[in-house]
């Protein structure tokens, strides 16, 4: 997109600007609550935090919630055949689908940008479409926030990422300090910007050399990283090498690493179901789904009792595996974007980025000895 | 102290008195360590200790000694590790619920004079999420970080001190096979006590609403059960789905359910490490629960957890002047 499309907003209007489109958006910021941030439904009393690093929470949980009903049934009035129960969905549109409004992510990083276009892939690839993803997903517009100031736990530029990575957003926005520079990547967002035209002035150049010389600096900062060529290929090899014996023993199976990751997205769905006082039988309840983790026992366990990934060892061999190698492998890319919260808030620090270069660092898998 | 404890490891592997040693390593973040597993004496360099060893490594422990590998005729192995006061007393509560053999143990006690609470650091100099600590160093009482932009800031280790450090009742382990420093043992019961007695003091209805605001940040990892030494159960209560004791949401009657289960099931044994607070990523106050029953388990029983290996467990056994009001008269 050529510079002519960069626009400015004063940093000091942004609340402002949210306001105005609260009646046509579901707009979620951060937040700051309880001394940490959280995407959350904007609200004109709180500023945005400028200087936030990362949410602890993704923000996948706006379209991935962590509890999500599927739809609620009911007994059926007149169907008791055999003892057994007949429930009849009703009212479909009750889940927590939005409704008329679309939604508007402001500020999200842009790791967690790309992680959309990721999530993307599995809620609304070829094989199915998830409908209760995608109908919030469809219409939103995801404007992110580059990053002036990375983590030191941030690797994305070892994952197709960078401080001003546009995968994935609409627009992307950029902190010059008392103005805002808006730079349009699709053209959803182009027309967002051209439809509120009045909030915006035209760039000038030096606010795009500002913009450049923070994006440099913010790059520099960036140091930790892993080559990461071909990992895909390298774990083809590696179900069964003896790499998985020890790399797991400090693990205590926490659902950290998963439930703030933000391309982690298996669920579990179960049913919760309302007894009628006094009665044994159910009368009716809701289908939900929620966050589930690889990292769980519970996970994988069978109903004969049987769990094929019985130990700490199958658990976090599957949680590397799946990211970097079953995904590649189905959707042709690596689902991590390297925010580094399964590194920041690993209780025993285990560091996916020592565990990443200590499998690269192997020589040939086949020569290495098997279990 | 890290020397000595090199010295003494290296020896148990040379001696051939042990099979794995569970340590501390450097971390790759600051202000961080991580648990360290060593097989054989060519990785003790490996081996550290400083303010930020806070994990309590008897959580390890009980994965070695499952029943199921006994079936398999394999032979148990033989374990050294560190043990501060709180992992020590820990590791008498596994041995007293028969989770961990003790003859298959070297415990290698460690003086502990506190450790650092990593969130106290930040807070201390910096506002949330302003400024990104690159790195720390400690030297004689005093911990000097360095932020990103190259500024330096000097703390005193005493003021960063975690909260379950202050007042330490048991600096050192109560069993050991090796004591490395001198214990000084710390009579400041009342002190360690003063926040709960403090929060006691409050209307129901605001310690109520204290214990749903601090659950409802909860986002059921369960990083609180499984850093918890006392959690080894093979399939916890909130796991199991015949019967479903507990929703799987983070409904707060769901979370509030999770978390109620998960405290009582500490009475009687909880030693007040603080693994659980540390674990937890969202920063819910457990301790407050944990430590009123602590409380109460003395007050209603003169019992301690983690103190004596022959003192039956209080769930464990029965007098018949065993206190009742606290069934009858919540």
């Amino acid at each position: 997109m050529e510079n002519a499309k960069l626009k400015i907003i004063k940093k000091k209007d942004v609340l402002k600007f949210l306001d105005s489109l609260k009646k046509e958006y579901d707009i979620f910021v951060p937040i700051e609550k309880n001394g940490d941030i959280r995407f959350s439904k904007f609200n004109s009393e709180k500023d945005i935090p400028w200087n936030y690093r990362n949410t602890k929470i993704p923000p996948k949980e706006i379209f991935f919630p962590q509890t999500e009903t599927l739809f609620s049934f009911e007994a059926g009035t007149s169907t008791l055949s055999n003892g057994s129960m007949t429930f009849t969905p009703i009212d479909e549109s009750k889940s927590s689908a939005p409704g008329n409004k679309n939604y508007l992510i402001f500020g999200i990083r842009p790791c967690d940008a790309q992680a959309f276009s990721l999530l993307d892939k599995l809620f609304g690839g070829d094989d199915f479409q998830d409908p209760y993803y995608l109908e919030k997903r469809k219409q939103a517009i995801i404007i992110s926030l580059a990053c002036n100031k990375p983590q030191i736990t941030c690797f994305c530029t070892s994952l197709k990422g960078k401080p001003d990575n546009e995968e994935g957003a609409d627009i992307i926005l950029f902190d010059l300090g008392e103005n805002i520079l808006t730079k349009p990547i699709t053209k959803k967002g182009e027309e967002f910007i051209e439809n509120l035209d009045s909030w915006f002035k035209e760039a000038k150049k030096s606010d795009v050399d500002k913009k450049n010389e923070l994006m440099d600096l913010s790059l520099k900062k960036i140091c930790s990283g892993v080559n990461l060529q071909n990992i895909k290929e390298k774990l083809d090899e590696a179900f069964d090498i003896s790499f998985w014996n020890e790399i797991h023993q400090k693990c205590l199976g926490c659902g950290i690493c998963t439930y703030l990751c933000p391309t982690c997205y298996c669920f579990d769905i179960t049913d919760e179901i309302d007894h009628v006082a006094g009665g044994l039988a159910p009368s009716r309840g809701k289908r939900i789904r929620c966050w589930d983790s690889c990292m769980f026992p519970l996970f994988t366990l069978h109903a004969s009792g049987h769990n094929p990934r019985l130990t700490y060892k199958e658990r976090m061999r599957q949680r590397i595996m799946h990211k970097f190698n079953y995904c590649p492998e189905n959707f042709k890319e690596i689902f991590c974007v390297g925010c580094g919260r399964c590194i920041r808030n690993c209780p025993v620090n285990l560091d996916l980025r020592e565990v990443l270069v200590s499998l690269m660092s192997l020589g040939s898998l086949c020569k290495d000895k098997k279990i | 102290m890290i020397e000595k404890i090199k010295e003494v490891v290296k020896k148990l592997f040379k001696e051939d008195k042990i099979d794995i040693f569970i340590g501390y390593g450097e971390g790759t973040l600051p202000l961080r360590t991580t648990p360290c597993f060593i097989t054989g004496p060519d990785n003790i360099e490996k081996l550290v200790w400083n303010s930020y060893c806070f994990n309590n490594l008897a959580v390890y422990l009980p994965r070695f000694f499952l029943p199921q590998l006994q079936k398999k005729d394999l032979k148990f192995p033989r374990i050294g590790i560190l043990a501060k006061g709180c992992d020590g007393r820990s590791i008498v509560g596994l041995i007293k619920e028969h989770q961990i053999p003790r003859e298959n143990l070297y415990i290698i006690g460690i003086n502990c004079s506190g450790m650092i609470d990593i969130e106290k650091v930040q807070n201390a100099v910096y506002k949330m999420q302003e400024v990104e600590i690159v790195s720390a160093k400690e030297k004689s009482g005093k911990v000097l970080v360095e932020n990103e932009d190259n500024k330096k800031v000097e703390l005193k280790k005493e003021e960063l001190l975690a909260e379950v450090c202050k007042n330490c009742q048991y600096t050192a382990p109560l069993i050991y096979d090796v004591l490395i420093g001198e214990e000084k043992r710390k009579t400041k019961e009342k002190e360690r006590a003063a926040f709960i007695k403090e929060f006691e003091k409050k209307p129901l209805e605001e310690r109520w609403k204290y214990f749903q605001e601090q659950v409802s940040k909860c986002i059921r990892c369960y990083a609180c059960r499984q850093a918890c030494p006392n959690c080894y159960c093979k399939e916890c209560f909130a796991d199991q789905t015949r019967p479903k004791w507990i929703g799987a949401t983070e409904n707060i009657s769901d979370i509030m359910f999770f978390q109620i289960g998960r405290i009582l099931h500490q009475a009687g044994r909880c030693v007040d490490c603080g693994a659980c607070v540390r674990a937890c990523p969202m920063g819910i106050d457990l301790r407050i629960f944990t430590y009123k029953l602590i409380e109460d388990v003395k007050e209603f029983f003169g019992y301690e957890a983690g103190i004596s290996l022959e003192e039956a467990p209080p769930l464990a056994t029965f007098k018949p002047d065993d206190k009742q009001e606290f069934i009858t008269e919540p």
